[in-house]
Order: C-alpha cells, then sequence, then structure tokens
C-alpha cells in the first residue's frame, strides 16, 4: 500500500483508539462515580460520552474519506463497526453515571458488588515545579508513594486512560482515588 | 433464530451476581477487541458464549430485585442497582457486537491490527497441558510480568471464570488462561502451557 493511505490508516488507528480508551475509561470513572455517589465524576462521564459523539462522528468522516478500493470494503467496516461499539459502550458508561445525577443514594449493595477500596475522589492538577513533571506513571510510583491511585488524566478536553508509559505533563488534571490520609500526599506531590 | 434457554425466578445474591456481571462484562470487552483486532475466531466465540451467561445473569438479578421491594423506599434504592446490572448487560452486548465482525466473517484491515499491534497489548489463551511446569505454582511466584512481560487477567477453570486471579492463585492441568502482553511474551507463555517449554527462563 502506498505510503499515503499508510500515513491515513494510522490517523483512523489513532483515532479508534482513543476512542477505545475513552470508552474504557467512562466505565471505570462510572462505577467510581456509583462507588462514592460523587456527582463531579458522574458529570465527567456525561462530559466525555458528548466528547465520544463527537469523536466518533470524526472517526466515521476519516475511514469513510479513506478511498479505499473495493475488495477493501469489507475491512472498513469491520473499522466502522469498531467504532459504533465504543459509542455504545460510553453510552452504558453514561447510563451508570446517570444514576449519581438523578440523586438516588447508591445501594449499599453496589459498593459490595464494584469491591474497589476507595474512600474520596481528589482533582489535582500538576504544577510546573512538581517532581512528576515528564515522568512517566511507571516511573511516578504515585500509588506507592502516596496510597492514591489515578483513575484518569484530564488533559485539556481529552481525558486519558493512565498506563504504565503515559508520560505526566504541566497543567495535567489528575482524577484519583483512594483513602482520604493519601490525598494530602498527592496534592504535595503534584503542586509543591 | 437462536435458541433461548427457559428461564426460571430463583433467589440469586444480588452482590455476587453483580459482581459477576461486572468482572464479566469488562473481560468480554478486552476479549471481544483482541478477537477482532486479530481474527481469532475462538476468542470471538467465547465472548458469544459469555454474552448469553450475562443474558441469564440479568434475568435472575432482575427477579429477585423485584421480589426484594416492598415498598416506594426500597424501589428507590434498588433501581440503582437495576441500572448497573442493565449497563453490564449492554457492555457485554457492545463486546458481543464486536465479536461478531469476527463471526460474521467482516473483518478488520489487516493493516489496521498491524498498527494496533505497535500501539495496544494483545490477548491469547492458552491451556494448561497435564505436563506443564506451570501447573502447582502459584501465579505471583511466576513473576510472569518482570519476566516476559505477560500478565494473567483470567483462568477458565471447570465452566467458571476466575477473573483477576489473586498471587495465590494456583495453576492446574487443564486450566484455560487469559493472559495480555507482548506478541513474543505470549508465544512464550503458551509454549510453557503446551509444554514445548519446559523451563522458567529469567
Amino acid at each position: 500500500m502506498a505510503g499515503k493511505s499508510q500515513k491515513k490508516l494510522e490517523e483512523i488507528v489513532e483515532r479508534f483508539v482513543e476512542l477505545k480508551d475513552t470508552s474504557e475509561l467512562m466505565i471505570d470513572l462510572a462505577y467510581s462515580s456509583l462507588l462514592l455517589n460523587s456527582k463531579e465524576l458522574a458529570e465527567e462521564v456525561q462530559r466525555l460520552e458528548e466528547y465520544v459523539d463527537k469523536l466518533h462522528t470524526e472517526f466515521e468522516l476519516l475511514v469513510l474519506s479513506s478511498k479505499f478500493k473495493r475488495e477493501e470494503a469489507k475491512g472498513f467496516l469491520g473499522l466502522i463497526r469498531l467504532g459504533v461499539v465504543t459509542e455504545k459502550i460510553a453510552d452504558a458508561a453514561a447510563q451508570i453515571a446517570e444514576v449519581v445525577l438523578r440523586g438516588i443514594e447508591p445501594h449499599p449493595v453496589l459498593a459490595l458488588a464494584i469491591e474497589e477500596a476507595e474512600e474520596t475522589i481528589t482533582y489535582t492538577k500538576v504544577t510546573e515545579n512538581s517532581p512528576l513533571v515528564n515522568k512517566t506513571l511507571r516511573e511516578a510510583k504515585i500509588p506507592e508513594e502516596t496510597g492514591m491511585w489515578v483513575l484518569a488524566i484530564k488533559r485539556g478536553e481529552k481525558c486519558l486512560r493512565p498506563k504504565p508509559d503515559t508520560r505526566i505533563q504541566v497543567g495535567d488534571i489528575l482524577i484519583a482515588s483512594g483513602y482520604a490520609e493519601g490525598e494530602e500526599d498527592l496534592k504535595k506531590l503534584a503542586s509543591p | 433464530m437462536p435458541l433461548f434457554e427457559k428461564i426460571q425466578y430463583k433467589p440469586v445474591t444480588v452482590r455476587e451476581v453483580l459482581r459477576e456481571m461486572k468482572n464479566l462484562s469488562e473481560l468480554m470487552i478486552d476479549l471481544a477487541y483482541s478477537a477482532a483486532l486479530y481474527n481469532d475466531k475462538d476468542l470471538a466465540e467465547d465472548v458469544m458464549e459469555l454474552e448469553k451467561r450475562i443474558d441469564t445473569l440479568t434475568y435472575h438479578l432482575e427477579m429477585t430485585i423485584m421480589v426484594a421491594a416492598r415498598d416506594a423506599k426500597d424501589a428507590e434504592a434498588l433501581v440503582g442497582v437495576s441500572k448497573a446490572a442493565a449497563a453490564a448487560d449492554k457492555i457485554s452486548d457492545a463486546a458481543a457486537d464486536i465479536a461478531a465482525i469476527v463471526t460474521q466473517n467482516i473483518g478488520v484491515h489487516p493493516i489496521v491490527s498491524e498498527i494496533f499491534e505497535r500501539v495496544e497489548e494483545r490477548l491469547a489463551k492458552a491451556k494448561v497441558n497435564e505436563k506443564s511446569v506451570l501447573i502447582g505454582k502459584e501465579i505471583g511466584e511466576l513473576k510472569l510480568a518482570p519476566r516476559m512481560g505477560v500478565d494473567i487477567i483470567a483462568i477458565f477453570r471447570e465452566k467458571d471464570w476466575i477473573i483477576n486471579p489473586k498471587e495465590n492463585e494456583k495453576v492446574k492441568a487443564g486450566d484455560i488462561l487469559i493472559a495480555r502482553g507482548t506478541h513474543e511474551g505470549l508465544k512464550e507463555l503458551k509454549e510453557l502451557c503446551e509444554a514445548k517449554l519446559d523451563k522458567l527462563e529469567d
């Protein structure tokens, strides 16, 4: 395949990976919002759902404009279907978060089923003087240092699913959960 | 038309069923993406089977919730549980849609899989042969992550799924391991399971 179309495909896959990651991140955030009865997190999920809709449209347009050959059409149909599914997953996450936004006090059985040891959610901005800047999550060892688990990283309009290789940048907002004692430690680390 | 299993009321533990639905639906998504991107029919069939299981669980859970609600207050407290279960069911349906890309022979463009492989880890399954060196070892002591960049995310044992197995879970003959990791690492794990490799290298 010519270099140009290879580049286009790379772009399509990149967009798809973002859709996939965002939709899965939303599930995590949605269950956490339910567990902690956190309106803030639930709103984040709803906001991301709108973002996924937008991203999904861009993805479909990109696939449709890639001028594939007739014999390749099936492979591209498969891609379109994958996109549709990420959108469905995002909807399911939004549905979980909706329970919280409707003011329904989560039944205790939910916490038992979700099985995460979470007490609190904290949003912390990474400032210029933080030792975390430019470190990957693997290097940053945030759970070891603070006992807090990074659920998501907000970077502008995007919300990233934390992976060991994700590099922390100035201005990132870390959404983390854990026990209340860890909150201060994380704040000290991210915005000293 | 597909065959549907007859469903009858049976009391279930809401906590356990919901936990199973949540864990299975998340596992299904991982399995389904791997099935679609690497055109793995076997994994796709597993997803389809799991989807049926979740459907049945949803029925049982919903019926138990209905029986449990005695008044308006109960109904308010339980509607969240029902919604969360419905969402897990929806997620499992989405996973089945991904798997259908494989079972309906649509497939994903091969170059996409190639590019995807560079950015994402893949899943593979391997059956533990009776002669495998892994038998009787705890997952933690195998140190698969530092050794070969592989994590075991689930075990299928005697028709049951153990999701995110604990460090002290012992590998048994006949187990089907679902692992995530690099291509080479997964190949090595498969060879260990099938007793084509008989020692763990450091």
